[in-house]
């Protein structure tokens, strides 16, 4: 069967190169692809990129593909070091001994596991020594973040999981998080909602952007039952902008950012099936200042 | 009634199974007009699934007078505070009879008011 060779190039984290992730998915988005990752023109790799690929091969695996990463085409040494220390290589087949460095670990969860990702964010992504915060300030972004994974498994229907990868930027002092799954994405899941109650011929008009305001809106969820939902995203939000940070969002072909310069949603070009949160915090705890904790002497 | 949420589920107020487990707890007795309190020390992780689930839903039988009157919480931080006060809210003022069709025709609207 015919393997198809695709080069991984530098991939950092800015809207292009999100393309170039999405353009990688709709080149092995069909059964029983045959996959080979070439890394022989990839000086860099951001968390975004390695949690997107990573999901993407068990993507291709669980449609009876095989995805191979050809490790020995790695000529940088950055990007070797860093994806053997996060775990990823040794995850897809690198024989290489990892070790127990600064980078935070990839990680693939199949099913909302609490102390799993919680003991994941509070001890490897943001207790992992480089920034300084008070363990309550640390209890509290992990609470936020928890946000971003409950609203994956709960609305993205992705039979493969979710995936995630940080970093810290310890010379910037910021800290990112990125959070990917393969699911619907949240504008189908938005409009597969409304469908039940509103005409397709109109549900069918709605553009993504304006399906993903709706989501990021206080008190809107897709969620059917009795139980009012709808907050975590809206409480993210706050403490994006608390802290000056950055929240983006790119689903189907839908684009969220929020951040210093308020909230906007863009429709893009290119669009894959799935959600990709991607996090970026400023690591200064006076853009943290706790309420209680400001106030004890 | 006086319940320890640590001991009941541990640390960790997040996922809405253990909101539920709170909910099974409390729901009868608030019904009832008894005080309940709630003790979150040594709860040091929250998100709002548990609380939608442990708080939000007492609303659908209990006005949000009576709740705030008879439930006590007690050592809660303030960000665990914030979270309940937004499930409260949101729960408050939660229709499961939205008008799905007008959001779909405000959205429509608004859609073609950015593009003229």
């Amino acid at each position: 069967m015919t393997e198809k060779v695709i080069k991984i190039n530098t991939l950092n984290d800015k809207p292009e190169h999100f393309e170039q992730l999405f353009n990688i998915w709709s080149q092995v988005n069909n059964d029983a692809e045959n996959v080979r990752f070439d890394f022989s023109q990839c000086s860099f790799l951001r968390p975004n990129a390695v949690a997107f690929l990573g999901g993407l091969a068990r993507l291709i695996e669980s449609r009876r593909g095989s995805v191979v990463f050809d490790w020995d085409t790695i000529n940088n040494s950055w990007v070797r070091a860093t994806i053997r220390q996060n775990g990823f290589a040794g995850m897809f087949g690198d024989s290489s001994p990892s070790w127990e460095g600064h980078s935070i670990p990839y990680r693939e969860d199949r099913s909302l596991d609490l102390n799993g990702i919680s003991d994941y964010l509070t001890f490897n992504w943001i207790g992992k020594g480089r920034i300084h915060v008070s363990d309550r300030l640390r209890d509290d972004i992990v609470g936020w973040m928890w946000e971003i994974y409950n609203n994956a498994f709960e609305h993205s229907a992705s039979e493969i999981g979710v995936f995630s990868c940080g970093q810290h930027l310890w010379r910037k002092k910021k800290l990112i998080l990125s959070v990917v799954d393969f699911g619907q994405g949240i504008p189908t899941n938005v409009k597969n909602f409304l469908r039940q109650y509103a005409a397709e011929d109109n549900v069918a008009r709605l553009k993504s952007k304006y399906c993903l305001e709706w989501a990021f809106e206080s008190g809107h969820s897709t969620s059917i039952g009795h139980v009012a939902r709808g907050i975590g995203l809206d409480l993210l939000k706050e403490f994006i902008h608390l802290n000056q940070g950055k929240l983006e969002v790119y689903s189907n072909d839908g684009y969220a950012i929020i951040d210093e310069n308020g909230d906007r949603y863009e429709d893009r070009e290119i669009s894959f099936a799935g959600t990709i949160v991607h996090i970026t915090l400023r690591c200064n705890e006076k853009l943290y200042q706790l309420k209680d904790e400001a106030d004890s002497p | 009634m006086k319940l320890s949420i640590k001991d009941r589920i541990g640390p960790r107020c997040i996922i809405k199974e253990d909101g539920q487990k709170i909910f099974d707890e409390i729901h009868g007795p608030l019904k009832k007009g008894e005080t309940v309190t709630l003790n979150f020390d040594g709860v040091n992780q929250f998100a709002s699934p548990f609380f939608n689930f442990a708080i939000g839903q007492l609303l659908k039988d209990i006005n949000e007078t009576d709740l705030r009157r008879f439930l006590q919480i007690e050592s809660l931080n303030e960000t665990g505070k914030l979270v309940i006060e937004r499930v409260i809210e949101n729960a408050a003022k939660y229709h499961g009879d939205k008008d799905y069709r007008k959001i779909v025709d405000d959205i429509l609207e608004q859609q073609a008011k950015e593009s003229d």
